[in-house]
């Protein structure tokens, strides 16, 4: 255990410096001396390098295909294993006070309206029969109260929580880190469908997942069991024991009568406290797969192993009384209460019966630490280390990857003890990786299309928000999947015809500039020249969306079009046609949208942006 | 191609007009091959669901209004039987149609439409969230579930014919997690934005268009490829149609309200023939805590646009009623008592209304017992005697023709009420 702790600090503080150096010398010091086998595959370093930014950032930005194989792709990749709190977002972060806000405070400054009507129209502040006038009234009212308050909507929650990610996706340095805190979060996946839950969300993304995010497996498991909402997204926080059950079943429990006592069980479970859903998606979900060899027994048991986990009170609305109670708990008393952030361990609600999970004893009243040690069992299993390596692979190679390459992840998941940087170190170090990269595709989710545009056109992003429409409306509605499963990581999922024609809106609205709040300067991007023809402009941008990408066929469907000499005559007669948003100096966006089309809309410029429009539209820009 | 002309002139398809001549959709010259009938999709079974989101106090929507313990708890929130709009609508001595519910009651006359009275989850959670989620996924004491129960109904059905963009289309922004899976299902507010569009610039959307169409056609392969061509053909032959210039049936005003907009939709998409199995819509703010009113107010709004919805949607299906059936759900019911707001909580059992040709209606199904408080599920709230999920697979699974009905709901062993006639 105090090595175990001295290497994680030393690890820690290594990194901290190294990032230190990094930021104060503006380039990489981290030398690798490991060696990716991409010639092999018939990659060129470049090839190499464009399709290591797809896959492992948000998308290449200009000129970075060119800078990493300056650094050294392998470098350039061990940099990007650091873990980092300090992102260098700071002036694009501010205006989001959540990122600073505890649970307790947003439980407090961000409660359920209803819940705030409630209390006001008790206090007599808002009348009674107010409600019946409309809605708009008592709305009215709601918000006079509210603000008095120093309250406010739960909106605005989501709205900072949404613009920040798609903020540290688009300009965050350690990509890698953003990367994975997606895939962790979707892993782990929690819900703003869920009221209670949804207040702890930012929290769970900064202070669980991205910490951890390139970390150990372990602790990421850990943490994700003791965070609010994950505690009160699958419900583990009410769960309680229900120990004339355990006695009853311990005495009956035989081979062939499992059904019957899982009926017994759900009967019980209506009436008693014991709730499996936490446990059981621990399991299928969070660890070991649906496949991973465990019992509906297993379950059961690990639910009972993990009653009593429940979170602090916090908010407008709790008792005092409780709160203050539980909040005297201190670290951990004479009866075994643990408190830790705002995780409780409630030595009251716990079945302090023994357990026996995957055949491993818990003996009896081992209180919050067999909590801990059914973590660490689960984290270590084998089926888990293929689980995870698996689900690994399948973000970063393809929807199908061979049992070869997850064979070798999670042969290295087990030998690093769950470290995450030596799984994915291991992972692109295989031939695997690399011929089933050049096999198979991977389709861009709706976000990493949306974000990946934003990267590659160097587009700034002054209204983020402005880009959740779009992502919902392409089918992904950003922190609010319902399902404990996460978005399902492959193509089947995201394409479809709804979708795909969003897709293609997306890249037009995208690269016309119309959408209010991100700005995109093509000119810009060729550093102020305008391209001599239409074919140029095809093959410079082309480049810089898709770079070392083979687009013979796509450039050849578009060449036609561009040929056409009256094709830019077209396009600007018809946008002359109709108001443009923007058009109108009291728009709020008129001066920026003036400033853009003084870019973007000279002689050949609507024409550039169709042509961009087109590229990032095409079937070639949906694949990673 | 030769084939395929002819088949188009024999076939009655030119209505598509000529432009998309040699372009028909491959999913509708199959299916048409394999059906030799003039329009593919004629005699397709719809299933047509509405989520009333929010928990709808069924005690008030269809009333047991003999109940003494009824008018004992709710005092202020009571309706009394009587006529042309200030009172229930008597329907059968024991229950009452709220009296904005008066287009049901027709409906109910004529032996279309059935209700459930004291339908619900045997979970007891009175969150919205889970709620919703279990009734969503169909397994109601797992949340892992990956799909949803729509979704499962579509793999299960008996196909009559091939594949179409438009088998599950759900007119809500996101994808209700009923229709979660592994069937394709798209999720889209408004069928005009089924378009390659450019806000400000239909010249260049249109240019765009016709570039990215061939894109698609000739520089993708799989997935990409055939769900384009999917979408560009399922777009031109939306676009056949004036969306929004669409005429309902003489006589027929859908409430401009979003359950009004959608129902709307729902019909042109069965009008068109285009395929459409399951049709999904929502209806919102049925969580009541507050002054829910009776004749009038919060609750008689919101029940007033759920009728009115419904009935023009089913009046403007005309000759189509035949293949369509429509259920309503909500993920629970009301305490019985009335709360110190004027309004309800989160109680367990509601009721929901089935409507359709195949229905055996004019019937109140379910047991309601006297709601003494020793009959009330934790002596608070109406008991649920029937088991949604007996009501989904009978109703899902006569209108799409579901033999496995336990691919559906696999935790459930029940008996159906018999209120489809087969």
């Amino acid at each position: 255990m105090e090595s175990k702790k001295y290497w994680r600090e030393l690890l820690l503080t290594s990194c901290l410096f190294i990032s230190i150096f990094l930021v104060s010398t503006g380039s990489s010091s981290v030398r690798a001396n490991w060696k990716m086998p991409y010639e092999r595959a018939g990659f060129s370093k470049k090839a190499a390098a464009a399709l290591l930014l797809n896959r492992f950032t948000f998308g290449p930005r200009p000129g970075q295909v060119e800078e990493i194989q300056e650094l050294g792709l392998e470098n350039w990749f061990e940099s990007q294993l650091i873990s980092t709190v300090d992102d260098q977002l700071h002036s694009r972060l501010e205006d989001f006070d959540i990122l600073a806000m505890s649970n307790e405070q947003i439980a407090e400054k961000f409660p359920n309206p209803g819940a705030v009507l409630r209390e006001a129209i008790s206090k007599g502040v808002i009348p009674n029969d107010s409600l019946q006038k409309g809605s708009i009234a008592y709305q009215q009212a709601l918000s006079d109260y509210m603000r008095e308050q120093g309250l406010r909507r739960p909106i605005e929650l989501q709205k900072q929580l949404v613009s920040q990610k798609i903020i540290r996706a688009a300009y965050s340095k350690y990509q890698l880190q953003e990367v994975m805190t997606s895939f962790w979060f979707n892993h782990f996946n929690v819900s703003m469908t869920n009221n209670r839950s949804a207040l702890f969300i930012p929290s769970f993304e900064r202070d669980v997942i991205r910490p951890h995010a390139l970390g150990n497996f372990n602790d990421l498991l850990l943490q994700t069991a003791k965070s609010p909402a994950m505690l009160y997204y699958l419900d583990n926080f009410s769960s309680a024991s229900d120990s004339n059950t355990i006695s009853r079943r311990q005495a009956s429990v035989k081979e062939g009568s499992r059904k019957e006592m899982d009926m017994k069980i759900k009967l019980k479970r209506k009436v008693n406290g014991l709730n499996e859903n936490y446990a059981r998606e621990l399991m299928e979900l969070h660890t070991m797969g649906v496949d991973g060899g465990f019992t509906q027994l297993d379950v059961t048991e690990a639910a009972r192993v993990l009653t009593g986990w429940t979170v602090r009170p916090m908010g407008r609305f709790v008792n005092t009384q409780a709160s203050s109670r539980r909040k005297q708990g201190g670290k951990v008393n004479g009866h075994g209460t643990v408190m830790d952030g705002d995780f409780v361990f409630t030595p009251a609600r716990h079945d302090q019966g023994s357990k026996v999970v995957l055949g491993v004893n818990f003996p009896e009243n081992s209180g919050y630490e067999e909590g801990v040690a059914l973590i660490e069992l689960l984290a270590a299993h084998r089926a888990t280390a293929n689980f995870i390596s698996r689900k690994i692979a399948i973000r970063f190679v393809s929807d199908n990857p061979s049992a070869e390459l997850v064979g070798k992840m999670a042969t290295v998941f087990v030998k690093e003890k769950g470290d995450i940087p030596s799984v994915l170190r291991a992972m692109v170090q295989t031939e695997e990786f690399w011929e089933e990269i050049k096999a198979g595709e991977k389709i861009k989710s709706p976000f990493e299309l949306a974000i990946g545009s934003v990267r590659n056109l160097d587009a700034d992003l002054t209204q983020p928000y402005a880009l959740y429409g779009w992502i919902s409306r392409m089918g992904e509605k950003m922190y609010s999947y319902q399902a404990p499963t996460g978005f399902p990581d492959n193509g089947n999922f995201w394409i479809n015809t709804g979708s795909l024609l969003n897709r293609m809106n997306f890249g037009l609205a995208m690269a016309s500039g119309r959408l209010p709040g991100v700005r995109v300067n093509l000119l810009g991007l060729n550093k102020g020249h305008e391209p001599g023809s239409s074919k140029e402009a095809l093959q410079i941008y082309s480049e810089l969306l898709l770079p070392s990408r083979d687009l013979s066929a796509t450039l050849q469907r578009l060449a036609p079009l561009l040929t056409d000499p009256t094709l830019g005559e077209k396009l600007e007669h018809a946008s002359k046609q109709h108001n443009l948003p923007g058009d109108n100096p009291r728009d709020e966006s008129y001066n920026k949208l003036q400033n853009d089309k003084k870019s973007q809309r000279g002689s050949n410029s609507t024409t550039l942006a169709q042509v961009v429009g087109l590229i990032l539209g095409s079937p070639e820009y949906q694949k990673r | 191609m030769a084939t395929r002309r002819a088949f188009i002139k024999a076939s009655g398809l030119s209505i598509f007009g000529a432009s998309i001549m040699g372009n028909i959709p491959d999913y509708v010259f199959q299916a048409a091959v394999s059906q030799t009938a003039n329009s593919p999709f004629q005699k397709q079974n719809t299933l047509v669901c509405i989520f009333q989101r929010g928990a709808m106090d069924g005690l008030m929507a269809v009333s047991p209004f003999n109940d003494p313990f009824l008018k004992q708890a709710r005092p202020s929130l009571f309706i009394k039987p009587g006529t042309s709009g200030t009172g229930l609508i008597d329907l059968d001595g024991t229950f009452g149609l709220h009296p904005a519910l008066k287009g049901f009651q027709g409906l109910f006359g004529q032996g279309r439409l059935a209700i459930v009275q004291g339908i619900g989850s045997p979970n007891a959670t009175r969150s919205h969230f889970d709620a919703q989620d279990y009734m969503e996924t169909g397994t109601p004491f797992r949340k892992g579930t990956d799909s949803g129960w729509l979704n499962r109904s579509l793999s299960n059905r008996k196909k009559t014919h091939v594949d179409t963009p438009f088998s599950a289309v759900s007119l809500t922004s996101a994808l209700p997690r009923s229709l979660y899976g592994k069937e394709p299902a798209i999720a889209i507010s408004n069928l005009q934005d089924f378009a390659i569009q450019l806000k400000g610039n239909p010249g260049a959307a249109q240019a765009a268009s016709e570039r990215l169409e061939d894109l698609y056609d000739q520089t993708a392969q799989g997935l990409l490829q055939h769900t384009g061509k999917d979408s560009f053909e399922a777009m031109s032959l939306l676009q056949k149609t004036d969306l929004k210039g669409y005429k309902p049936e003489a006589g027929v005003r859908y409430p401009n309200s979003a359950l009004g907009n959608s129902l709307k939709q729902i019909a042109q998409l069965i009008k068109m023939e285009v395929g459409l199995e399951i049709g999904f819509a929502e209806s919102n703010g049925w969580d009541t805590h507050f002054n829910q009113g009776t004749v009038a107010g919060v609750f008689a709004r919101n029940l007033l646009d759920f009728n009115d919805s419904i009935c023009a949607f089913w009046e403007d299906l005309g000759a189509f009623q035949d293949q369509v059936t429509v259920m309503s759900m909500t993920e629970f019911g009301r305490t019985v008592k009335q709360n110190g707001t004027g309004g309800t909580d989160h109680g367990r059992a509601s009721c929901n209304f089935i409507l359709g040709h195949n229905v055996v209606g004019g019937r109140v199904y379910g047991t309601v017992s006297p709601l003494a408080p020793e009959n009330l599920e934790d002596g608070r709230d109406l008991k649920v005697t029937t088991d949604y999920r007996a009501v989904f697979a009978e109703v899902a699974g006569r209108q799409l023709g579901i033999d496995n009905i336990s691919n559906i709901f696999p935790d459930w062993e029940g008996q159906y009420l018999g209120l489809m006639k087969r």
